[in-house]
Order: C-alpha cells, then structure tokens, then sequence
C-alpha cells in the first residue's frame, strides 16, 4: 500500500473508532439535502429507471449512471465545510 | 429487484441465522458502541488488498472482506460459493445468483432495528418529538423517511380525495356563528386554530385522551380544528365548545359579553389540566409535577417572568421566576402614571416602530412594564441580608421566553373610582425582537454596557405577529373581533361567521387588545 493509503486508512480508522465517521456522514447527508443535491439525484435515478425499465433495473446500474453526475454536483462550499470538521477533529485528536 | 426478497436467502435462513446477522450488523455495519467501533476500524479491511474503500462487503457465510468495486467480493463469492454479501456502508444484502441487491422483510426488519440501536447510542442530544430539525454540530434522532402501516395503507385507500394547499386555498379560514354575545370567544378560537405550533399538534392527533367522560375539551379542541380544515365554507357552530366552556369556566357562563383576554387563560387552563395523558416525552416517563408539565399547552405558552426585588440599603437582590402565559401591560391614560420610563433598553430602534406624533408604542409598554420600581416607604419588604425591613425596587424581565407571546393591552380599566376603556391607540410592530427586555440583557446593562448592541446572528428572541385581537366599542356594549394571518404574509379579518381579506396596514393601524407573537425560530430542548 502507497504512503497516501496508508495514511487515509489510519484517519479513516481514527474517524471510526470515535464515532466522528457517522457523525460527519449525518452532516453531509443533511447538507446535501438542504442544498437539493439529493432531490437532483433523486430525478436522475428516476430517469435512468425509466430509460432501463423497471423489472430490469439493477442497483449497480443506478450507481454506474449517477455517480459521476453525483461527485461532480456536491457544492464546494459542503466539501469545504466537511474538510475543516475533519482537519479541526484530526487536530484535536493528534497523537 | 423485487421487493418480495430471493430465494437464495433460504439457503441463509437457517439455524441461528438472525442472531448472527445481528452480530455482523452491530460489528461491522452500524457500530455503536466504542468497543465494535475500534475492532470496525481495525478489521473493516478488503482481505485481498487492504482498501476499506470501494463499497466493502462482508460475506454472511464467512469472515470474509472484499471490495465490491474490484470484484474482490464477487471473487470469494464464486470461489466458496457464498452467494451472499452485505454492504458495510448501507446494510444491503446482495445475491451473488440474482445479481442485485434484494429486500427480504426478515433481513430488512433486523437492519432497521440494528441501526435504530447504534443510532441511539451514538445520539447526543434529544428532540423534542414534536420537532425534527438538525443541529448543525451534532446529531438528533435519526431522521427516517415515513413508512405507512398496514392500517395507514387501507385509510389512503379508502379515502382517495386529496387537498392541496396553494398560495391561495383558503383552507383554516372560516367562520364562527355568534351564539349570543360569543365574539369574546371566537375571536380566541381564531387565534388559537391559527397557532401553527397548536395546528401541527392536533392535525397530527397528538392528543390521547384519558377522560372518561366527554367534556374533554381538548379532545372537542381537535375537533375544531377537523372542522377549520376541513375545506367547508359554511361558518361553523361552536355550540359544543361553548357548553364546555361553560361547564369548566363557570365565571364564563351566561349571555353577557365577557372579556376576551379571560376567556384566553381560562381556554389555556383547562386545555393544559385536560392535556395530562399527552405528557409521554421523555422516555414514556409521565411528567406528574404539575410545575414543570410537559403538555403542548406549557411548551408553546409558558414563559418565566423574572422579579427582582433589591433591597436599597444592601443592594442585596432576591430573585424570583413565575410562569405565564401573557403580559399585561399598562397603558398611558390609565390611573396609574405611565410615564416616565427608565433609561437605556433601546427597544424601540430595534423594533422599528412609527412614533407618529409621540403615539406609543408596543415597545414603550414593554419598556415601563421591565422597569426598575421603587417600591415606596409603605411597601418595605424584609431584608434577608439586613434582616430588617427595608425600601426596595423591584424589576421585572422575562427569564424564558414562550414560543407564543401574548400581549394583553389593559385597555379595560376597572378601578374604584371608574369603569371605562381606554382606547389610546399603541403601535405595534409585525416583528418584534425581545432581547432588550431579557433578564440576560439586563445583567449586561447592570455590568456597564447600555447600549445594547443588536446581535443580528442571535435569533432567539425574534418574533412575528400572527393574531391581533380586536374591541370596538364601549365597556357596557362592545364586540369583538381579529385579525389572523395565512401563509406567511396574506391577513383576514374575522368578524365572527364573517371572513374577509385584510391589509398589513389594517392590522397594523388597528386599536390592538391582545397581539399574538410567535417566535420566528424554533430551537432544541
């Protein structure tokens, strides 16, 4: 494993392990629902169930055609946000 | 992708099965406790190439994790034959043999429970159940999207006519037949059915009643908000309120014009004794203190209102709080002076109110109401620091504000010497801020600082108008009406069985008797 996975696995752990990780996953879940990013992903998995048709649909099909369209759409200002919690916990909590 | 599950899960289903998949939710899924979370931490890892990235699986037959993305979990399953996975981020069972996702109501049922369990246990902070927002820096109750119970699903379908609330519906709006002098209560009656927070409650039949009899009055209550929203034009006839008002307020009975204001704590009264079955928050504990009750009554009306009573020679201050549901307030032309008020409190720049020609205002009666009193040399209160009788003053200021404040205009003067209305006309504003008349504030005014700096980010003791009760007329003979406001900024006038559309500047220019404010953001417990 590179240096760089290393080191996200560390923080990841980290994150885990003081429960900081489901706590920020909350925060983005109601960030990106207040600046409608959800409802927009919303509409774009209706339409490619539509496209696909419904007895067909797989999830993995879903999470081929709106990831992409999904990373691309969350506002810089919740990226920026989320960023600071996590350096402001890894300051707190360095050893 | 049906939501009736696979049957490849019954090869699964056997044995010990749901504890096991109990345990995999708890350890690996949704971790609550720190112990699960650090072997999370440590061992949520693809066996294959050590990423905890990529959409990890954990297969349900063996201690097995893969990623999904690099097909390191397909692999296992293939290799082994395990044809079931989880999802460790989301809780998904995916089927190997059917190539998706799958939804079995056993496995769905344990996920939900699992989760609600590590939720609680991570959770800092309570809501109160009647709100659902989240706190930008921790986490609530976990918000689920709703799902309707099997009994929810046949009431939809046999009742498939649907409303929808435009900008312009005029659903809640309607009209109150005059029984015989009744305006006194139906302009209350408007007042309190256009309390969002009280709305919320009964249209969401929050209300249980544990009365044996039928003189509930908060069941009869719900009952008249079906009737204000149910889309009827016709106005509506509140005998049977009337008669349970009469049967608890007996000092209400009888066909003489009552006051308003009366009838408002009087309503308020009864409503919170009859709400005692509804006090169920905190973990299904009953509140049986009938000081810090917890009904919809005591959470939307009562405030504290602080007395501080100091004693002019030691400056020693004996504090007091009591609840309530209104202030009072004295107006210029009554016997007792209103003039002069006491200095600092800039209260009436922060509300914007219109001094048209030295007119007063909402602000200058809440300003003379939180003054400094001297209490005189025949009124000398007992001294606990001198241990004598002394002069003191005396000062009020609200300690807790009400998520509904309500503002009663003594205009009714009842003193020995006369009887008679006072209709000096006081401007009030459609939005009021309260933080001048704050116990808080003044502590800071006392340590110095008199100016009182607006802080434009503190929102809590914001409030607008929503209700404006009306008395025109003389003491002997008068009647009553209000103004109510719909969707945000639209006003109507209800003058007993008749609704009409009214003006900001309506509301605004009128007398004014009791002004109904609501605070304009809601905040935690």
């Amino acid at each position: 494993m590179s240096k760089d996975s290393r080191m996200r696995a560390t923080i990841n752990q980290k994150l885990t392990e003081m429960g900081e990780r489901e706590r920020l996953k909350e925060l983005l879940r109601a960030k990106l629902t207040e600046c409608g990013w959800k409802d927009q992903m919303k509409a774009h998995c209706k339409e490619v169930i539509k496209e696909k048709g419904l007895e067909h649909v797989t999830v993995e099909d879903l999470v081929v055609e709106i990831t992409p369209k999904g990373r691309a759409l969350v506002p810089d200002s919740v990226k920026k946000e989320l960023l600071q919690r996590i350096r402001a916990f890894l300051a707190q909590h360095a050893t | 992708m049906s939501p009736a599950g696979c049957s490849h899960v019954n090869g699964y289903k056997v044995d010990n099965w749901k504890q096991n998949l109990r345990v995999i939710y708890q350890c690996f899924v949704w971790s609550g406790t720190a112990e699960t979370r650090r072997r999370k931490a440590k061992s949520c890892i693809c066996h294959m190439c050590g990423a905890h990235l990529n959409r990890l699986h954990s297969c349900l037959y063996c201690v097995f994790f893969g990623c999904f993305t690099k097909k390191h979990i397909h692999e296992h399953a293939k290799n082994k034959r395990h044809n079931l996975a989880i999802d460790l981020l989301y809780g998904g069972i995916y089927c190997f043999v059917c190539q998706d996702y799958i939804y079995d109501k056993d496995m769905e049922q344990i996920a939900k429970e699992e989760q609600r369990k590590a939720w609680k246990l991570l959770s800092v902070i309570s809501v109160p159940s009647h709100l659902c927002f989240f706190m930008s820096t921790g986490i609530g109750e976990k918000y689920t999207t709703w799902e309707p119970t099997k009994r929810e699903l046949e009431l939809l379908r046999h009742n498939p006519k649907r409303r929808k609330i435009t900008t312009n519906c005029t659903i809640g709006l309607r009209g109150l037949i005059n029984l015989g002098n009744t305006c006194f209560m139906n302009c209350i009656v408007q007042a309190l059915t256009h309390t969002p927070l009280l709305r919320d409650f009964f249209l969401s039949d929050r209300h249980k009643c544990e009365m044996q009899s039928n003189s509930c009055l908060v069941c009869e209550m719900s009952q008249l908000f079906q009737e204000f929203y149910s889309g009827h034009r016709s106005p509506h006839i509140p005998f049977r309120l009337l008669h349970l008002v009469w049967t608890h307020a007996r000092h209400l009975a009888g066909y003489e014009q009552q006051d308003a204001h009366e009838f408002l704590i009087a309503a308020l009264d009864v409503l919170h004794r009859h709400c005692k079955g509804d006090t169920t928050h905190d973990n299904g504990k009953k509140a049986n203190n009938p000081n810090h009750c917890n009904c919809i009554i005591d959470q939307i009306f009562t405030g504290g209102l602080q007395s501080d009573v100091t004693c002019q020679v030691c400056h020693g201050v004996s504090t007091t709080i009591d609840p309530f549901w209104d202030i009072s307030l004295d107006l210029p032309g009554s016997s007792t002076p209103f003039w002069p008020l006491s200095p600092g409190g800039d209260g009436s720049t922060v509300n914007g109110e219109s001094h048209l020609s030295g007119s007063t205002t909402l602000t200058d009666c809440l300003r003379r109401f939180t003054r400094p009193e001297h209490l005189g040399s025949s009124a000398k209160i007992k001294c606990g620091g001198c241990h004598s009788y002394q002069e003191s003053t005396k000062q009020l200021t609200m300690k807790k504000l009400p998520i509904v404040a309500c503002f009663h205009l003594k205009r009714f003067e009842h003193s020995a010497k006369l009887r008679r209305k006072i209709t000096t006309y006081v401007s009030f504003p459609l939005e009021l801020d309260m933080t001048p008349f704050m116990a808080s504030s003044k502590e800071s005014r006392m340590n110095g600082q008199y100016q009182q700096t607006v802080d434009v980010l503190n929102n809590d003791n914001k409030y607008s108008l929503f209700a404006v009760v009306n008395h025109q007329g003389t003491l002997e003979s008068g009647h009553y009406t209000s103004f109510i406001r719909q969707h945000k900024d639209q006003w109507f006038k209800c003058d007993d069985a008749i609704i009409t559309k009214a003006s900001i500047k309506d509301v605004l220019d009128s007398e004014g008797y009791l002004l109904f404010y609501h605070k304009q953001f809601l905040e935690y417990e």
